[in-house]
């Protein structure tokens, strides 16, 4: 009974193999958090990758769009060419073959169809149309000379057709064209041959139509060309901007227990380029590739500047020490730590500072409020953030920084909602000066912040844009 | 399944590896847990933490050293942490007594009792107790951890022996008391 033992011992060996079982709750919330998490993590790249179909279509329909209009002409007017080329042959066969028929049928009027064709070779629209005329009006059922008129119609619109520049011929070919279409109709009932000229009836009206569309044709492309030379509709841009970052709540990013220290933003600066393209003259769709860097301090911080910087970063919750790679280094005891003297680190006011950069993508529409020399734009959209640099260091008030290592709950891949005014003043046709405030409330920056920490930061971009 | 290839696949937040390792190692990392905590409820709150610190900065653990040794730190560390952001280290540094020779009857004490006397220690001297009695740091790391100075550390400590011992004495006196 009096085996006396010091109190140690009697822990130590009793809470040697000390293990207790936990209930399945705690399991069971622990996977609930772990799928919570992965959820989070996935819907953001889905959203990431509808933004990145979106990007890549906009930017298809541009180049693909400018490249259509560009070669539209060639191919309608290669079109229209065959097609010509086919109704001229088949006008020139039936000519020849009516022109048989006539010969065998009948002689006498050979004359006359010849100084018809001869006449409408001259493309004397109005001679012909008189013939047609007269070929209403005596109508002596007389095949060959109907047929005469059609092939007549026909060698003219050729002609005219070649020289399709002159919109008016077109049109008094058209009329031409009905008027033979009507003689062809009375001597339809007449001839015994009525499916033969059915047909060239119909080929006669489909010429019609081509003509419309080599007009409308020639029309558009002119309009696209005149409205190609009017406007650029990309532009390139190359900015700069100082950006300042700052939190809209009270919180922080690196510890609860710096929530209600003062903290102060810094000025950085982002500088990159963009590129835009004119959907119309009021929205344009840009994106391009920014380099950010951000920071802010933590003031009235006591305790770090003292300690050995591996030692104290392991008090900050959101802080690793970048040497800690190595799994022993993450505990707290560290051979190289500094013993700490209280009296030490409430005497000094240090602040802890820290500073991060990214790369960033934007994706924004911008509309043009005014839209004369001097322009006033509305920008709105969204931003990519990939993580390039994140640091923290202490600072002194003696100004000594010392560097405590990297922040622990900084997403590699974050977001923002962007939205800003852009002015731009037109310095030629090609080169527009531009400035554009613009505030960007940031999205998963962090995935741990204690307190109410919404980052954003303002830059003011200004730059020059290249159009062409 | 191997452990090493066992933290590989939870490096790669594979539900199942995690899973395997939560069984693995829970009732261990729950007995550190209660040793810690105050009690049940805020033992399995302290498990949870870990756990799902485990499993954040597990790709953090480049296969040196003790596996086991790194995960029961991280427990300490979220314990500790949870202690941080209560302000419990801002107690003011007692006076410094001296350590004497504490001895204690070891007869029929079971390890629940001794739990639950750690556990009603006050939270300073229960770390302390526990940081340097039960998982071998030494005073100047412990200094280092709660933000102390190694004094403290080492009068905190003799005042967890004496209130332990007293305790424990108490109640053995009670307990005989009763069964007279």
């Amino acid at each position: 009974m009096n085996d006396k033992k010091h109190i140690d011992r009697l822990f130590q060996e009793r809470f040697k193999d000390f293990e207790a079982t936990p209930s399945d709750t705690v399991w069971q919330n622990i996977e609930s958090e772990l799928t919570k998490k992965k959820k989070k993590r996935r819907i953001i790249p889905i959203w990431w990758q509808y933004a990145g179909v979106a990007a890549m279509l906009a930017l298809l329909f541009t180049i693909g769009g400018s490249y259509f209009y560009n070669s539209d002409k060639n191919p309608t007017i290669n079109v229209v060419d065959t097609e010509r080329e086919q109704t001229r042959s088949s006008n020139i066969k039936t000519a020849i073959e009516t022109n048989k028929d006539n010969n065998t049928k009948v002689v006498s009027n050979d004359g006359e169809s010849s100084k018809i064709i001869r006449k409408s070779d001259a493309s004397k629209l109005i001679n012909l149309k008189s013939g047609t005329a007269s070929n209403k009006k005596t109508n002596i059922n007389n095949n060959f000379k109907n047929s005469n008129n059609h092939v007549a119609a026909s060698v003219g619109k050729y002609k005219t057709t070649t020289n399709s520049e002159i919109v008016t011929s077109n049109v008094n070919k058209t009329v031409q064209n009905n008027e033979s279409l009507i003689a062809l109709e009375h001597a339809k009932k007449e001839i015994i041959d009525a499916s033969k000229e059915k047909t060239t009836g119909t080929k006669i009206e489909e010429k019609n139509k081509n003509n419309v569309s080599i007009e409308e044709a020639v029309e558009n492309a002119k309009r696209n060309a005149s409205k190609k030379n009017g406007k650029n509709k990309w532009r390139i841009s190359p900015n700069a901007a100082p950006v300042y970052f700052s939190s809209l709540g009270e919180g922080s990013s690196i510890d609860p227990q710096f929530n209600n220290n003062s903290k102060t933003g810094e000025v950085n600066m982002s500088y990159g380029i963009h590129a835009s393209y004119a959907v119309n003259h009021k929205l344009k769709v840009r994106s391009g590739i920014n380099k950010v860097n951000l920071g802010y301090s933590t003031n009235d911080v006591a305790v770090y500047h003292t300690v050995g910087a591996s030692s104290s970063t392991r008090v900050l919750e959101n802080v690793i020490a970048v040497a800690s790679d190595a799994p022993d280094n993450l505990s707290i005891i560290s051979s190289e730590s500094i013993n700490v003297k209280p009296e030490a680190f409430t005497t000094t006011n240090s602040s802890i500072n820290q500073a991060f950069a990214y790369i960033e993508i934007p994706l924004e529409i911008q509309y043009a409020i005014v839209n004369n020399k001097f322009g006033i734009n509305l920008i709105g959209g969204f931003s990519s953030f990939f993580l390039s640099d994140n640091k923290i260091y202490s600072e002194a008030e003696t100004g000594t920084r010392t560097f405590l290592g990297e922040a622990s709950n900084i997403n590699n891949v974050s977001y923002s909602a962007n939205l800003g005014l852009g002015l731009n003043y037109q310095v030629s046709k090609k080169i527009d000066l531009n400035i554009e405030p613009m505030f960007k409330y940031q999205i998963n920056t962090f995935n741990n912040t204690s307190g109410d920490f919404s980052p954003y930061f303002i830059g003011v971009y200004t730059g020059f844009a290249i159009k062409f | 399944m191997g452990l090493e290839q066992l933290i590989e696949n939870c490096k790669i937040n594979d539900t199942k590896a995690q899973s395997e390792l939560y069984k693995l190692f829970s009732s261990k990392l729950f007995s550190v847990c209660l040793k810690y905590s105050r009690n049940y409820a805020e033992a399995e709150d302290n498990l949870q933490d870990a756990f799902l610190t485990i499993f954040k900065k597990i790709d953090q653990y480049k296969n040196k050293g003790s596996f086991e040794g790194w995960l029961k730190r991280v427990a300490i560390n979220t314990v500790l942490q949870q202690y941080r952001n209560e302000k419990v280290f801002d107690i003011i540094n007692d006076t410094q007594i001296e350590d004497e020779e504490i001895e204690v009857d070891e007869d029929t004490i079971s390890i629940d009792y001794l739990l639950q006397l750690i556990q009603q220690l006050p939270d300073r001297y229960r770390l302390v107790f526990n940081l340097y009695v039960l998982d071998d740091y030494s005073h100047k790391e412990i200094a280092d951890m709660l933000n102390i100075n190694i004094g403290t550390s080492k009068s905190n400590l003799a005042r967890a022996r004496q209130i332990l011992k007293q305790t424990i004495e108490t109640d053995k006196t009670k307990q005989r008391l009763q069964s007279l």
